[in-house]
């Protein structure tokens, strides 16, 4: 029976004790080559052993804990998705949402980890598994072919008592459970299973353990006298082109998963907690630190709240509620109508206030709510061990949020409560000092506090690109009195923007395809280089360098001040 | 004060930079062309090494070559601790057999990677199939030792020289066209001795991040 490339069954590919925190195992299955690693959350990942930017081996990288960092160009992806979550060639921006590794089936059972080649068909546990709290033994490689390993293991058997040949290449040999997980063409490895502990386990592990390596010998002498077997050619499927191109539009805003309020609860005085979650307890989208979800509500409304979860941890999405929003029947549906078991429609996650991992310094400055995005960003950082500061400021102590959460990181975290707004300023002040070359300082808050340490920021030397935060709308009232006319350069085409029509309007009008996303100037998608003409800015995506520049601008809420404007579009 | 004959792609001379990194020694370094040079082959480097081969150390006047012997000299000379190459006399056997098996990775593991990267005329098939005999007789001997609570090749519970001395051809084995897939707990231990505090790195050998805290 020759194996197959796209062969369904499951077979084990690494035992459990194989598997240490912070290690990437290499293993083979079918021909595939795969990165083993187990989280410290404890969820095992089998991904192909491949980054998809250069090719290089996964299992050379290194295991940080809740993401995988490739050696080669520190490209980090998430445990369970193994979506891409951090780009260091670009760290100020957010990898797109849909790069993501190749991933295989996964389940831990027995003392042994299982996988297969394709999702054809569903884990099932092997005859005769119920009732025995089974044992592994030291697994066994042998370069000869899968099937020749299976007769070898057979022949073990006393000629009064056969062998039995279960499907998917096992083995049952007097009270032994013989794997045969087929590496390749002409390689395999050995996987024992005892029904129970043995008294004597390590004089009962050598037993084995030199029984089959004499097994071993004796199959590699056959095989050598044999010619070797092609290796299986596994076919490397290309990036698809949802991965390699840019998405017509971005981010629709009808894209929504379906989420269960897995549990509601009062996270501090004034705040409470949502862990929302798949309904079939499938893990939920790639994140990275800083991103937010749209949350649509029952009463119609569409609502932003920044996701609080670390790295890799895709089990659940969990969101902190500000009690008494004064946004009309905006958080207050949330908090008053939505219960425990509820569904709720949710967008995918969007970052539009991406964490750099390459700072020397990293400031966190959050006041009330503004937490959120801030304690994900602090637990990204303490699991890369880089430093970093969190400085929450609330009302009282009742109103600090998350005090779990923040209790377990390693880096500096300080909680200020009841200070009035001068102390703030100072400690602020205090807080970030003078500019130094590679610092960041990430600020959430009430639109006052934002305001307030951005100014704090500018007169201690900090330029504009080290200050980060995050606007989820545009309060500013648009203007879009001026009439005046857009030449874009690439689609060789001019056209007239009326009064009262955006830009983005009059390009779709014209039948061009372009991305946008919030259409209010807040979340960055339609993003757009300026090449003449004077820009009147309208958003709150860019910062003051940016518009200053005149060489970017939102075609959503933007305008001319000139009588026309030249497009890179 | 301690000079090192080094060659930086050199997994031999690699060992003596990581343990001297490990101990925090000062050093220089005088480079010597091995490849393609071939300096060590040379008039001048034949004097202090008649054997011809990197590294040679020299402490002030003394004249070391062999980075077995080195190792087990710096050790006994600056490690304080006492630990990276301990008196007991049963341990020193113990150290003094890894370096041994270290010589054997070298003369299969390093010789199929001088072959295939630097013109070297070893005949390739038989250095990787003598790496893989000694690969699985250190992955087992790894494997129990974790079933029965020892991290390191010898039974002390701390690395010792015999670590140092395997480590740098069993990690560069690739490059010889030797895959450590079918050793995982050879490529366990790798992650161990890349945890040492004070490790260093060399083209081709990648750090290892840090264990779990809780």
């Amino acid at each position: 029976m020759p194996l197959s490339l796209s062969d369904p069954n499951w077979y084990p590919i690494a035992s459990s004790e194989d598997l240490p925190f912070r290690h990437v195992y290499q293993g083979q299955l079918l021909g595939r080559e795969l990165a083993v690693w187990r989280a410290d959350d404890g969820n095992v990942n089998v991904w192909e052993n491949r980054c998809l930017h250069r090719g290089v081996r996964l299992s050379i990288g290194i295991n940080e804990g809740q993401e995988l960092k490739c050696q080669y160009h520190g490209w980090r992806y998430a445990n369970q998705s193994a979506g891409c979550t951090y780009i260091p060639a670009h760290p100020a921006d957010a990898p797109a949402r849909r790069i993501e590794n190749r991933k295989y089936p996964i389940r831990e059972a027995f003392g042994l980890i299982w996988s297969a080649a394709n999702d054809d068909q569903a884990y099932a546990p092997f005859p005769g598994s119920d009732g025995h709290d089974w044992f592994a033994l030291r697994p066994m490689p042998v370069n000869a072919t899968p099937e020749d390993v299976v007769a070898g293991l057979a022949r073990l058997a006393p000629d009064d008592e056969p062998a039995d040949l279960l499907p998917a290449l096992v083995v049952r040999v007097g009270g032994v459970t013989w794997f045969v997980q087929p590496v390749d063409a002409g390689r395999a490895v050995i996987r024992g299973l005892l029904p129970e502990k043995p008294a004597d386990e390590l004089a009962t592990l050598r037993h084995y353990n030199e029984l089959l390596t004499k097994l071993r010998d004796r199959l590699e002498r056959a095989a050598a006298r044999k010619p070797a077997p092609e290796p299986l050619q596994p076919v490397f499927e290309k990036v698809s082109a949802d991965l390699s191109t840019m998405p017509d539009i971005a981010v629709p805003r009808g894209n929504t998963l379906t989420v269960v309020v897995k549990r509601k609860w009062q996270s501090a005085d004034g705040v409470i907690g949502f862990e929302l979650a798949d309904r079939d307890g499938k893990h939920l989208p790639t994140f990275q630190p800083g991103a937010h979800i749209d949350v649509h509500l029952p009463n119609g409304l569409v609502r932003q709240y920044s996701l609080t979860n670390g790295p890799g941890d895709l089990s659940r999405y969990v969101i902190g509620v500000k009690a008494e929003s004064a946004s009309k029947g905006g958080s207050k549906v949330l908090v008053e109508t939505v219960r425990e078991g509820d569904l709720l429609q949710i967008s995918e996650p969007r970052n539009n206030f991406p964490l750099r991992r390459d700072a020397t310094r990293t400031v966190l400055i959050a006041g009330g709510i503004g937490i959120t995005p801030l304690l994900s960003m602090a637990r990204f950082l303490d699991k890369s061990s880089l430093p970093y500061e969190l400085h929450y400021f609330t009302r009282n102590d009742e109103s600090a949020a998350f005090s779990s959460e923040l209790g377990v990181l390693h880096g500096h975290v300080e909680r200020h409560a009841g200070l009035a707004r001068d102390a703030i300023r100072a400690k602020v002040a205090a807080v970030m000092g003078p500019y130094q070359f590679a610092n960041h300082v990430y600020i959430c808050g009430p639109g006052a506090m934002l305001e307030m340490v951005q100014q704090v920021a500018a007169d201690l030397g900090w330029p504009d690109e080290a200050v980060h935060f995050e606007y989820f709308q545009n309060d500013k009232v648009i203007d879009s009195s001026s009439a005046f006319d857009v030449e874009l350069a690439r689609s060789a085409m001019t056209l007239h923007v009326p009064a009262g029509k955006t830009i983005l309007e009059t390009m779709r009008e014209a039948g061009l395809t372009v991305p946008s996303s919030c259409e209010q100037g807040a979340c960055g998608t339609c993003l757009t280089t300026v090449m003449e003409g004077e820009v009147d800015h309208q958003d709150v995506y860019l910062n003051k360098t940016e518009k200053a520049s005149n060489t970017c601008m939102m075609t959503c809420v933007s305008r001319a001040k000139s009588d026309r404007l030249v497009l890179d579009i | 004060m301690i000079t090192l004959y080094d060659f930086e792609l050199s997994g031999n001379c690699y060992k003596l930079r990581l343990l001297m990194s490990i101990l925090n020694l000062p050093y220089d370094i005088v480079p010597v062309d091995f490849f393609p040079g071939r300096q060590h082959k040379a008039d001048w480097f034949l004097r202090l090494n008649p054997f011809g081969q990197l590294p040679v150390l020299k402490d002030d006047d003394l004249v070391l070559s062999d980075s077995g012997a080195i190792l087990a000299y710096l050790a006994k000379k600056y490690d304080t601790s006492g630990l990276w190459f301990p008196d007991d006399p049963a341990i020193t056997a113990e150290v003094l057999r890894w370096h041994a098996v270290a010589d054997d990775i070298t003369s299969t593991s390093s010789a199929a990677r001088l072959a295939l990267g630097y013109d070297y005329n070893f005949n390739i098939e038989k250095s990787q199939r003598g790496a893989h005999r000694i690969f699985r007789l250190m992955d087992e001997h790894l494997w129990f030792g974790e079933k029965a609570g020892r991290d390191w090749l010898c039974s002390p519970a701390h690395p010792t020289t015999a670590d140092i001395a395997c480590f740098p051809y069993v990690m560069l084995s690739e490059e010889g066209g030797i895959s450590r897939q079918d050793y995982p707990a050879l490529r366990r231990w790798t992650d161990r001795v890349r945890r040492i505090p004070g490790f260093t790195v060399m083209s081709g050998i990648f750090p290892a991040g840090p264990a779990k805290v809780d």
